[in-house]
C-alpha cells in the first residue's frame, strides 16, 4: 500500500496538557514528533487528548506525512483511560483514505518497563500502523 | 517516599493501607508501591507492573466508593514465587453485576493478550473505564478474582512474582 510522503512543514505548535502532563507536536530532524511528558492519570484524559489527536491527525494529513514519532521517554505513567487516546488515534488513521494513512512510531524509555508492555499490546492491536523504535 | 533499605523482613512481605481515596492520592500510592516493591525484591524488576496493577485497581475503586475507606494489601513471597494485590471497597449492586460480567468475559478467553485486544476493539474512547482489568491481566501478568460481601467487593490480582518473559514476535505474529 502506498504511503503518503511529504515535507515536514506545518505540523509544529499543536499542544495540550493538564496539571500533570503535557503533549506537543514538534518538527524534528526525522519528521514530526509528538512528545508526551509527565503523568496521565486524570479520570478523563480523553477530554484533553481526543481534541489533541484530532488536531495532530489533521496536521499530519495536511502535511502528507508517512509517519510520526510518538516520544514516550518523558512520560512517567499513562492510565488505561489515557491509553484509549491511542486507540482513538488508530481509529482516526484507519478512517483516513488508504494513501494518506501514516504510521505511529513509538519511542519508549528502557527505564520505564510499563511502556514496553503497553506498547507491545498496542502494536499487536494494530501491527500495520504501529512501530516500536 | 524513601524506605529504610537496612530493614529486612521474613517472607511473605506485606503492605497494608487503609485510606479515603481520591484521584490525586492514587498517583502517590502508585509511587509508594513501586518503591516498596523495589525494597522488598531488589533483584526483581517487577515494581512498575505491580504498581500499574495497583493504580488500575484503585481507579476502579475510587469511582465506586465515595467517602468510604478503601483497603489495599500487597503480599510478596519470593520463597514461593507469588504476589497478590487485594483492593476492598464499597460496591453497589449494579457495579457488582458489571464487574462480574467483566470477569466472566475474561474467564471465557484464557489468552490474556487476545482478551486485551478484544477489549481494546470493543472499548469506546468516549466512555470511562473498560480497559483496566484487561490491562492488569496482560501487562502485569496477574489473574483476577472478585469476592462480593455485604455491599463490599474485594478484587484480587495475583500471580507469579517472576512471570515468563513475553516474546514480542510470538505475541504479535504467532
Amino acid at each position: 500500500m502506498a504511503e503518503a510522503k511529504g515535507p515536514s512543514v506545518g505540523v509544529a505548535g499543536v499542544r495540550a496538557g493538564d496539571t500533570k502532563y503535557s503533549v506537543e507536536l514538534v518538527s524534528g530532524p526525522e519528521g514530526p514528533v509528538v512528545c508526551f511528558r509527565g503523568t496521565i492519570s486524570t479520570p478523563n484524559p480523553g477530554a484533553v487528548l481526543t481534541p489533541f489527536v484530532d488536531a495532530v491527525h489533521e496536521a499530519l494529513l495536511e502535511g502528507r506525512h508517512a509517519s510520526v514519532v510518538v516520544d514516550f521517554r518523558e512520560l512517567e505513567f499513562c492510565n488505561s483511560a489515557g491509553f484509549k487516546a491511542f486507540l482513538y488515534w488508530i481509529e482516526r488513521i484507519a478512517g483516513a483514505e488508504a494513501g494518506a494513512r501514516y504510521r505511529l512510531r513509538f519511542r519508549s524509555s528502557p527505564d520505564r518497563r510499563w511502556q514496553r508492555t503497553s506498547l507491545l499490546a498496542l502494536s499487536c492491536f494494530a501491527p500495520e500502523r504501529i512501530e516500536l523504535l | 517516599m524513601p524506605i529504610d533499605s537496612t530493614t529486612t523482613l521474613s517472607p511473605p512481605i506485606r503492605l497494608s493501607l487503609r485510606m479515603t481515596l481520591s484521584w490525586a492520592l492514587i498517583d502517590e500510592v502508585r509511587h509508594f508501591v513501586g518503591a516498596f516493591c523495589a525494597w522488598a525484591c531488589p533483584s526483581l524488576d517487577r515494581g512498575e507492573h505491580l504498581s500499574l496493577a495497583v493504580h488500575e485497581l484503585l481507579q476502579n475503586a475510587v469511582v465506586c466508593t465515595g467517602e468510604e475507606a478503601v483497603e489495599l494489601s500487597l503480599e510478596i513471597d519470593p520463597t514461593v514465587n507469588h504476589v497478590s494485590i487485594r483492593v476492598t471497597n464499597t460496591c453497589t449492586a449494579p457495579q457488582a453485576v458489571a464487574l462480574r460480567e467483566r470477569l466472566e468475559e475474561m474467564r471465557r478467553e484464557p489468552d490474556a493478550l487476545r482478551h486485551y485486544l478484544a477489549t481494546m476493539a470493543q472499548t469506546s474512547a468516549a466512555e470511562r473505564g473498560g480497559l483496566g482489568l484487561a490491562r492488569i491481566r496482560f501487562e502485569a501478568q496477574l489473574g483476577l478474582e472478585a469476592l462480593f460481601e455485604l455491599g463490599r467487593v474485594t478484587v484480587t490480582a495475583s500471580g507469579t512474582l517472576v512471570p515468563p518473559l513475553p516474546s514480542e514476535s510470538r505475541l504479535c505474529h504467532g
